[in-house]
């Protein structure tokens, strides 16, 4: 460090830098910023055993059904050592902890990576490509419902296997009907039944909501949509994949029906993140009617409210619904571990674990087989309501797994907070929110 | 300050009239302690209920059964302690040495390296978070509590707060030492230390509070729950569609009632100190 | 150590007035360097490689996820045409323009009252601590029930002063204002910390001196304690500046940038664009824009600050 400048050539500040940065570039960064590429194959041992490695990013019912099956899985499988964990936080939290992970080199086998970022996740070159391992028939990879095997295809190559499928109906206060003198909804209704029905609901002077919608912003606000503009004719990306496919009456159509909710005071905006407080109202007999997911069920139930559930309205008559699959995405850590990470997957989402995944853990069967299974169909009779999920699942559609698709959720995230929330004109709504989305799909 | 006579020579209240304007304020700020008592002792049901519970019609355990439960409790309660410590002791040490030499002593460059150790908090941690991984895992210490200390393990807050806070002590003491024949280090520890025991406790009470709360980098840096902290694992409690709020709310308390009381212990060693008899003497 | 070690024989030979014992000429920087050391090596060790990985990250297209691609001052050309990120820019400002000059002076207030020999006044301490002491998490929560625009305490409390209910986080014109106030209530109890520490440096015989010579209360605060409290209140300027400056846990669970993005503010941005829009290479510049400022306003207080040499002259 103490090198003798001889005089005359006193170091000039520029030298100086140029010195500093080569030196932080030897000392480090050069390494460090090509720190990818995961050591091939580390997790087999001599005698053959593959370890792998997977972050669930469950808690509670849904750990402990998976720590089961993995229980279960090790003791037929004594060559594959699953280490099965949360991965240090839930799955709201996973998409942060493995871009952090993937850009650190070091990631998992198997991730529980929602719906709509495998698109993005999947640009990784460490994530795996499970094409050959499903098209053999004893994969049954057809008999997963369409939705679900949609979430896990990205421009037509599979990167995971199906974790978790849901799916939006509205659950109803049977109480706040009867209170306010209103007949309860029918399987057969439509949006403007829906905007009118919860019109007569919402009585303020008791702190009574028709309905909730959340007004953050996010992806539980947006999603709300989708089933609206389907119905319409209208899609998320159109066929080019470069335009909105709702930049049109479809789209419009739907703002509507929300922004009239926001004129008629009817729906309580929930703008607190997580949306927990609309359904902590309608758990209140606060609120009449809640589009919401099977997983919405243990808690109504345990706040001992009598409901009912019915299939969201539609706007021509036909059945539309979303489907919100999550998924096992799988990340390459050589072949063997692959391979492994499949081989375990596939024993995750067989019939057995499927259905015991589906009951214990709250959600709904991801194999059509398990749908119609004798042990499903008795599961149904324990739960109001979770019969019109169950079916909705044949229906239901699922977003596009696009890349760029949260740069479409944001900008119509905030155009449907604008209604929810009463401020500006739908059509102003609709015009910004395209523009912005349309930029980012145009940009690629 | 002067107001130990005013209150005794005007007793118009059986206690000095301090106390009502304390009340009231101390009131406002501890509200959140009352609220997460009082929700700790409700079921979730209580606590989902709108409009929310204030006071509960019957208290409840289901929370602290739950957090008590679980077997790793304890084990997140001794990771966060072994982190939080280690962090105080190495920001007193490292941080009064450093804080000492900005303040006191003249060498070239120590502008420019105070300047620096500042700057490295200009851009925001959730930028460097990649990188301070990347060195992390480098060192190997990815999945361990070592990742959390050795990142935290003296902070620019603890340098500049002790330089801050030497710049304020009279000189005057310390050189009186010198005469004596003390070395710098010597009367650094025997004179300047004792008398900056207001700057200690307070760099350690808010090092370990900071420490102790911290949950952002836990989350990137820990995978396997035996490794977990204490508001991390509390973190896991709290479920994409459902949360256990009784369990958050005791296990919050559980986090928290341990460091208020050390406060409250504490606070009178590290705020009333009697500096001015010990610069008389 | 070593140095120290050796310094402290030589010291026993030769002591002389104002210097610590004799050392050879450059003995005072090499203490300083040893003293300063462990310091360096963990900061800037732990920081500056982070802040070159981020720069270079700044100058490209990267989502961390697939191969990044350079595209040289790119990142900041679209930014400076960026209105959300003009927005986050002004939320921050309003944010911090606000936050820090009230919670130093709410900071140093708060010191004085609790800075008196009075019964229980450990305990008031104490709960004056008390937010800062709880986890994000739980006040996220708690400020949901109280602010809440239907059904919360807050309305409840307005209703019976008979004024209208407000929309609170349900109003994009209340709610950045609203976190000011949350900041403050949660944040303020660090600078009583401070402040409380630094009012026991202050001999109590000069206040007591003060006191007989016929000053007044503003008078001895003014003559006697203000300027004690100088280099501690610079400390908490740079600090709270800093902390104002980079909010981002309070927004992440209270709003989220919301109602309408009216609370984003840069941090919130920048995490945004990292890790929901897969932009990390623009979140990085966005980033360094806000660094870059600092470093500006630093300038700027360097050269307004430059005739107090005591004063540390940049953030």
């Amino acid at each position: 460090m103490t090198v003798r400048q001889p005089y005359g050539s006193v170091p000039t500040r520029r030298d100086f830098l140029r010195g500093g940065l080569s030196l932080a570039a030897l000392a480090g960064i050069g390494p460090i910023l090509s720190a990818c590429g995961s050591d091939d194959d580390s997790g087999v041992a001599d005698d053959g055993t593959v370890t792998i490695t997977m972050w669930h990013g469950q808690n509670e019912q849904g750990k402990e059904t998976i720590d089961k099956i993995v229980a279960n899985f090790q003791s037929k499988n004594p060559k594959i050592k699953v280490d099965a964990s949360s991965g240090g936080v839930l799955a709201d939290a996973m998409l942060q902890k493995i871009t952090t992970a993937l850009s650190g080199g070091s990631y998992p086998d198997i991730a529980y990576i929602f719906g709509p970022d495998i698109a993005s996740v999947a640009r990784s070159p460490k994530v795996a490509n499970l094409q050959s391992f499903i098209t053999p028939p004893e994969a049954k990879w057809d008999d997963f419902f369409p939705a679900a095997r949609d979430a896990v295809t990205v421009d037509g190559k599979v990167h995971g296997f199906p974790a978790l499928i849901d799916n939006l109906c509205v659950a109803y206060n049977k109480k706040v009907f009867k209170d306010a003198g209103v007949p309860e909804p029918t399987e057969s209704w439509t949006w403007d039944e829906f905007v009118a029905t919860a019109k007569r609901l919402t009585d303020p002077g008791k702190g009574i909501f028709g309905t909730g919608w959340p007004a953050d912003g996010g992806e539980d606000c947006v999603w709300r949509i989708y089933p609206m503009i389907w119905d319409l004719g209208g899609a998320i990306v159109d066929d080019s994949g470069r335009k909105v496919g709702f930049d049109n009456d479809t789209g419009l159509k739907a703002l509507r029906t929300v922004h009239q909710l926001g004129a008629d005071k009817s729906a309580y905006p929930d703008t607190k993140p997580g949306s927990e407080t609309m359904y902590q109202i309608f758990n209140s007999n606060k609120m009449g009617m809640i589009a919401t997911g099977p997983w919405q069920l243990p808690a109504i139930l345990e706040a001992k409210v009598d409901y009912g559930v019915v299939p969201l309205p539609s706007y021509s008559g036909q059945r539309v619904t979303i489907a919100g699959p999550d998924t096992w995405t799988v990340f390459d850590n050589g072949s063997a571990r692959v391979k492994a990470a499949v081989e375990f997957l596939q024993f995750v989402t067989a019939a057995d674990q499927d259905v015991q995944w589906a009951t214990q853990a709250g959600s709904l069967p991801l194999r059509k087989s398990t749908s119609e299974s004798a042990e499903w169909k008795q599961h149904l009779q324990s739960t109001v309501g979770l019969d019109v999920f169950s079916n909705a699942l044949g229906y239901a559609r699922t977003r596009p797994t696009i890349r760029n698709y949260p740069r479409i959720s944001q900008p119509l995230g905030q155009a449907i907070t604008k209604m929810v929330l009463n401020q500006g004109t739908p059509e102003e709504a609709l015009q910004a929110a395209v523009q912005a989305a349309n930029a980012a799909l145009a940009a690629g | 300050m002067t107001t130990v006579h005013g209150a005794r020579r005007r007793r118009w209240l059986p206690f000095s009239p301090w106390h009502l304007v304390l009340v009231p304020v101390a009131l406002l700020f501890a509200l959140p302690l009352a609220w997460l008592v009082m929700s700790s002792f409700m079921t979730n049901a209580q606590i989902n209920k709108f409009p929310p519970t204030i006071i509960p019609d019957s208290l409840h355990l289901d929370g602290y059964r739950y957090v008590l439960n679980n077997a790793l409790f304890p084990r997140w309660f001794l990771n966060s302690s072994i982190v939080a410590l280690v962090v105080v002791v190495g920001n007193l040490v490292f941080g009064v040495l450093a804080g000492y030499a900005f303040a006191r002593l003249r060498f070239g460059g120590s502008k420019t390296m105070l300047t620096l150790m500042l700057g490295t908090l200009v851009i925001p941690f959730q930028i460097t978070m990649i990188p301070t991984f990347l060195i992390m895992k480098k060192l190997g210490l990815i999945d361990t509590l070592g990742a959390l200390i050795v990142p935290s393990l003296v902070t620019p807050f603890a340098v500049f707060l002790f330089r801050q806070f030497f710049l304020s002590l009279p000189r005057e003491i310390e050189e009186a030492a010198w005469i004596d024949g003390c070395s710098r280090l010597k009367a650094l520890w025997l004179v300047v230390v004792p008398l900056a025991r207001p700057a200690l406790g307070t760099v350690a009470v808010l090092t370990f509070l900071t420490t102790w709360n911290d949950l952002a980098w836990p989350l990137i840096a820990l995978n396997n729950d035996h490794n977990y902290t204490l508001q991390l694992g509390l973190a896991t409690f709290q479920g994409q569609h459902r949360t256990q709020w009784s369990a958050v709310m005791a296990g919050n308390l559980i986090a928290v009632v341990p460091v208020l009381i050390a406060f409250l212990a504490t606070q009178r060693t590290f705020i009333q100190s009697l500096t001015s008899s010990a610069v008389k003497g | 150590m070593g140095i120290e070690l050796r310094a402290a024989v030589v010291s026993r030979e030769a002591a002389s007035r104002r210097r610590p014992p004799a050392r050879r000429r450059f003995g005072e920087a090499g203490t300083a360097w040893a003293y300063i050391l462990p310091a360096c090596v963990v900061i800037l060790g732990l920081g500056i490689l982070p802040m070159a990985w981020s720069l270079i990250l700044s100058l490209q297209r990267s989502d961390l996820i697939a191969p990044a691609e350079w595209v040289g001052l790119q990142n900041y050309d679209l930014l400076s045409h960026d209105p959300a990120f003009r927005a986050a820019v002004g939320h921050t400002l309003i944010y911090t323009a606000l936050f820090v000059p009230l919670s130093i002076v709410g900071g140093l207030g708060l010191a004085l009252l609790l800075n008196r020999k009075i019964r229980f006044i450990g305990v008031y301490r104490t709960l004056v601590f008390v937010p800062f002491v709880i986890s994000a998490t739980a006040q996220g929560v708690l400020f949901s029930f109280i602010f809440d625009s239907h059904f919360g305490l807050a309305n409840a409390v307005l209703h019976w002063f008979d004024i209208p209910p407000q929309g609170f986080f349900a109003d994009k014109n209340q709610a950045l204002y609203l976190l000011v106030l949350i900041g403050l209530w949660s944040g303020v109890g660090f600078c009583v910390v401070v402040y409380l520490a630094g009012l026991q440096d202050i001999q109590s015989d000069l206040v007591e001196a003060a006191a007989l010579d016929g000053a007044g209360r503003w008078a001895t605060f003014r003559y006697v304690v203000w300027p004690a409290l100088r280099p501690i209140t610079v400390f908490l300027v740079v600090w709270e500046t800093l902390q104002a400056l980079q909010v981002f846990d309070l927004v992440f669970v209270t709003t989220r940038g919301g109602p309408l993005e009216s609370t984003t503010v840069v941090v919130f941005y920048v995490w945004q664009q990292a890790f929901e829009f897969f932009n990390a290479g623009y979140a990085a510049a966005a980033a360094y824009v806000l660094a870059f400022g600092l470093l500006l306003l630093s300038i700027g207080v360097r050269f307004a600050r430059r005739r107090d040499h005591e004063v540390v002259s940049r953030p």
